[in-house]
């Protein structure tokens, strides 16, 4: 079957992409996640969406797209069209700073001091990073939600993605355990004070530990009610027409179902145009024809968009554009 | 001592005996569930991740003192965490 190219029967479901308020973009390096969600968020701001475009890949290719940079600051990069860029190191080194400014309150200088080295440490911890990045990507999407109408998220290569959107899970599982335990000793505790004359045992209200936790989970519960609300979150993979990143990408789908997350599309990029000629292209089209249909196959409970492989590559407005009204009907 | 002030002290003795026995025991349970407690937030220490790792460094600072006590009775003499500026 020959895909047909952003017309035909796949062309009208295409709106419903800008009908989400939060949408990822996902796949294997290199398959063209960063080109199509610049497509859909340039789509979406000329159709006078406000859009926020967050670049969470360490690649950080948006800027090189819009031929503009994207700072670490939300900035207006065309009308309607914010962009961010999301330095996991930098978040990570925002977050310890934090914390040191806490210890720093609370201890005299000689020890803050002291500890300032063994905190550098812990920032070059694997795992915090990633910690501090899903907390960014969380605060955008509790803080900023109503302040655009689109939140589009590039992302780094897929198993990286995963990971993050399985980690509030995961965190918050964690921190419930520990603010139970904290809830039992506090309990333990004024059981204990309560023997004497005068109990004064702290209420477990007022524990700033507790407190903090449960700021915490508070937080991450709200992140994963956002990630998993079907009818506004929505995930969209990358794929190409190739051995490797079909496999990547059934991956992903299967990890995403499980996790409860809404895959709303998958986009078929760099499929080779019907009038590519020549033997060379003869042959890679035969291929192609049959990873397509395998991708028709393996994935038809998604919505398909089929995007050609450009004569040039992407690169400026023009370009993207192209993608655009491939992607999302023009107007 | 008249036979008043004698039931009092009694009571008062009975009173203390089982209170204080009632009172080690809840102490002991607080101790070991609070080992507990600060393994779970400083699984660092004996190698294992911990998936709250960075989010733990808020309420870091709240927890030195306990910190302290707890490194001392898991036999590490000097605190073992350079962040826990503690000794």
């Amino acid at each position: 079957m020959a895909p047909s190219h952003g017309h035909g029967p796949f062309a009208h479901r295409q709106h419903a992409l800008l009908l989400k308020r939060i949408l990822f973009f996902g796949g294997k390096g290199g398959v063209g996640k960063t080109t199509c969600a610049s497509a859909v968020a340039l789509a979406a701001s000329r159709r006078g969406k406000r859009v926020l475009l967050v670049s969470t890949d360490p690649a950080h290719s948006t800027s090189d797209i819009f031929g503009t940079p994207f700072a670490a600051e939300e900035r207006e990069v065309l009308p309607g069209l914010y962009g961010l860029e999301v330095d996991a190191s930098l978040e990570a080194r925002r977050y310890i700073d934090t914390a040191k400014a806490g210890i720093a309150r609370m201890f005299s200088p000689a020890v803050a001091r002291e500890a300032e080295r063994q905190i550098e440490l812990a920032s070059s911890m694997p795992g915090v990073e990633e910690v501090a990045l899903f907390d960014r990507i969380g605060d955008l999407i509790v803080d900023r939600f109503d302040a655009y109408d689109l939140l589009i998220f590039d992302t780094a290569p897929t198993g990286h993605t995963l990971r993050l959107l399985r980690m509030p899970e995961l965190v918050s599982a964690w921190i419930t355990a520990l603010s139970k335990r904290r809830r039992a000793l506090l309990a333990l505790n004024k059981d204990i004070d309560q023997l004497r004359l005068t109990p004064e045992a702290m209420n477990p209200d007022e524990d700033p530990i507790l407190k903090t936790l449960d700021a915490r989970r508070e937080k991450l519960e709200q992140v994963r009610a956002r990630l998993m609300q079907h009818n506004f979150t929505g995930f969209v993979l990358v794929v190409i027409p190739e051995r490797l990143p079909i496999e990547e990408t059934a991956r992903a789908a299967a990890l995403l179902a499980e996790s409860n997350v809404n895959v709303c599309e998958i986009v078929v990029n760099r499929v080779l145009p019907a009038d590519a000629d020549g033997d060379f292209y003869r042959s890679r089209r035969a291929q192609e024809h049959l990873y397509i249909e395998e991708i028709t196959r393996r994935f038809a409970q998604y919505p398909l968009a089929w995007v050609p492989q450009l004569p040039t590559d992407i690169y400026g407005l023009d370009n993207l554009e192209r993608v655009s009204s491939v992607l999302i009907a023009p107007l | 001592m008249d036979w008043k002030e004698l039931k009092q002290n009694f009571g008062d003795f009975v009173h203390g005996y089982f209170v204080s026995e009632y009172e080690r025991k809840l102490r002991e349970q607080f101790v070991d569930l609070n080992d507990l407690f600060m393994l779970q937030c400083f699984m660092e220490l004996v190698g294992l991740p911990n998936p709250a790792a960075i989010y733990l460094l808020d309420v870091y600072p709240f927890f030195l003192e306990e910190f302290h006590t707890w490194h001392r009775r898991m036999g590490m003499d000097r605190s073992p965490i350079g962040s826990m500026p503690c000794c």
